[in-house]
């Protein structure tokens, strides 16, 4: 068996046996959380890390799979998992419309207008009143399944699987000719590569993901109000995304897991709380650029 | 002729960077572009290549129409190209920056890859590329890391990997030394052999004269001669253009 073969095997395991593992509802909650942030972290990676595209407007993919699962299924008696795939559906065309305003623009200029998208997807949400209920939000909104250990099953097997099929992409062609637009767009449109398309494409992906991470977190909270899709959101999953380790598979599972976690750790600090969760991002992003893998890397060249 | 730009025209604001150049690059020749520093080689490359879009004047690949064409659909049609500021995938590996190289003969669909990864096509030929060029041992490297000669062959090696039948160097021997130089002379000889039209904008006078069938001098934006590298090298104009005028006679 590979090495790879492995870990996956191992990992496979611990995830089975983590919500036995920790068993208060409170931190079974939490797991689920993690598994949802994972999702989100995998989708903006995909743009970020292995497109190099610089997209601020994450936070707008997950709300619109939150928004357009939960309005399915309680306004108009869907399915939930029907309901699902037409809120992946949804995210995945707006990924497109954004996209669409993404192939003109490059670095600090697309940065600037996705992160307006998600201003105005967040100002859709709390002002659409008749149809999202804006900021009196959504109750009473049941997960798929009720028991925690479930729903961590369910959204951890998702990530899973999620994950699998994106380290097949990049390890594929497709995943050459996205790193090739990342480091270099004219180098690699003067190979063939049409650079419009393939961003597209990673936008189109990267969003529907969101999206799909989406459809769990209402049912999770029990609640929907625009606030949990604030920009802010956007920022969380970039900080993932960095501290783990932009542009490697495992790097933004890792950063999801720990920024997940910490800020519980740290609710024993009280106010203190944000600020240290403040302080160890403005840390790791000084001296570690790379994030967890670099870091881990070096250590392990270091030993050698 | 392989590749036909009839009086092209491109200005960039009130500069004329190229003004009225026709140029017929015939099939199976090693055709060379010189001419002084600021005289449009390298904006007639870009033109030819499908960076920028000439403002008049027709160009056709054989007998496709390539106005409007954009640079990765040439590529398609057999067009490759270097850079003369060198833009490689630095981040990636050298297997990986020929690999990208091989996009336009992967005719799988996406969702392939989504289940079955990596399928090692091209490996080995692209391994083969960067043996031609002399960096099969140093395939696992970053290629930023690559001294700066090197990092000139690896490009060459990434744009032979889309099988062109045209190929447009942009001042292949800048920064290279004189091994490097007769290293790049024989590779592009051989290039030339096997087939592929080479088109090559140049400054080293050595390996003009010694690899060129046709030379294409251009001046302030406009042709102005054209010949054998030895009737190039008598020419007057040319003598006068790349020398000052007092030195003609």
């Amino acid at each position: 068996m590979s090495a790879r073969r492995i870990y996956f095997v191992v990992s496979i395991l611990v995830l089975a046996a983590l919500p036995w593992l920790i068993a208060t509802p409170y931190w079974r909650g939490i797991l689920v959380l993690c598994a949802m942030n994972v999702l989100l972290a995998l989708s903006l990676n995909l743009v970020i890390g292995y497109t190099g595209q610089l997209n601020l407007g994450q936070s707008a993919f997950f709300g619109i799979g939150a928004y357009v699962s939960t309005i399915l299924v309680k306004s108009y008696g869907w399915n939930f998992w029907l309901a699902a795939v037409a809120a992946v559906g949804a995210a995945g065309l707006l990924g497109l419309a954004l996209a669409a305003f993404a192939v003109r623009l490059r670095g600090h200029y697309l940065a600037i207008a996705s992160l307006g998208f998600a201003v105005i997807t967040y100002q859709v949400l709390v002002n659409w009143e008749n149809v999202t209920q804006g900021v009196r939000g959504i109750y009473g909104i049941t997960p798929p399944f009720s028991h925690p250990a479930a729903l961590f099953y369910l959204v951890a097997g998702i990530a899973v699987l999620v994950y699998v099929l994106i380290d097949n992409l990049v390890r594929s062609p497709v995943g050459d000719s996205l790193r090739a637009i990342r480091e270099d767009e004219v180098s690699a449109a003067s190979l063939g590569i049409n650079r419009a398309l393939w961003k597209a494409f990673a936008f189109c992906v990267g969003a529907a993901i969101a999206g799909l991470a989406g459809c769990f977190y209402p049912g999770f909270v029990g609640t929907l109000v625009p606030d949990a899709f604030n920009i802010v959101e956007s920022f969380t999953m970039m900080a993932m995304v960095i501290v783990g380790g932009m542009g490697t598979m495992i790097g933004p599972v890792l950063g999801a897991i720990v920024l997940t976690f910490l800020p519980e750790l740290l609710r024993g600090f009280g106010e203190l709380r944000l600020m240290i969760y403040g302080i160890a991002l403005t840390l790791v992003v000084l001296f570690m650029p790379g994030g967890m893998v670099q870091a881990w890397m070096a250590l392990r060249a270091r030993l050698r | 002729m392989i590749l036909r730009a009839k009086e092209i025209s491109k200005s960039f604001g009130g500069v004329r960077a190229v003004h009225n150049v026709s140029i017929a690059v015939p099939e199976n020749s090693i055709f060379a572009l010189i001419g002084p520093n600021g005289a449009g080689k390298s904006t007639l490359l870009n033109l030819l290549s499908g960076i920028y879009q000439p403002d008049a004047g027709s160009l056709h690949l054989e007998e496709t129409n390539l106005i409007g064409l954009p640079a990765h659909r040439r590529v398609r049609l057999g067009m490759a190209r270097t850079f003369q500021k060198i833009r490689l995938f630095r981040q990636l590996t050298l297997l990986e920056n020929v690999l990208a190289g091989f996009h336009i003969h992967q005719d799988a669909p996406f969702w392939k890859y989504l289940v079955y990864g990596d399928t090692g096509r091209f490996r080995e030929e692209a391994r083969s590329l960067l043996a031609f060029v002399g960096l099969e041992a140093r395939s696992g490297e970053r290629a930023g890391a690559l001294p700066y000669g090197q990092q000139r062959m690896l490009e060459i090696a990434r744009a032979l990997a889309t099988r062109p039948r045209l190929f447009m160097l942009d001042e292949p021997a800048a920064g290279l030394n004189a091994a490097e130089v007769d290293f790049l002379l024989k590779r592009l000889e051989q290039i030339g052999r096997q087939g592929v039209t080479v088109l090559v904008v140049e400054h080293n006078m050595d390996l003009v004269m010694n690899v060129a069938h046709r030379v294409f001098v251009m001046d302030h934006g406009e042709p102005l001669f054209e010949g054998t590298p030895r009737e190039v090298q008598h020419d007057p104009a040319v003598i006068a253009a790349y020398l000052g005028g007092e030195f003609a006679s």
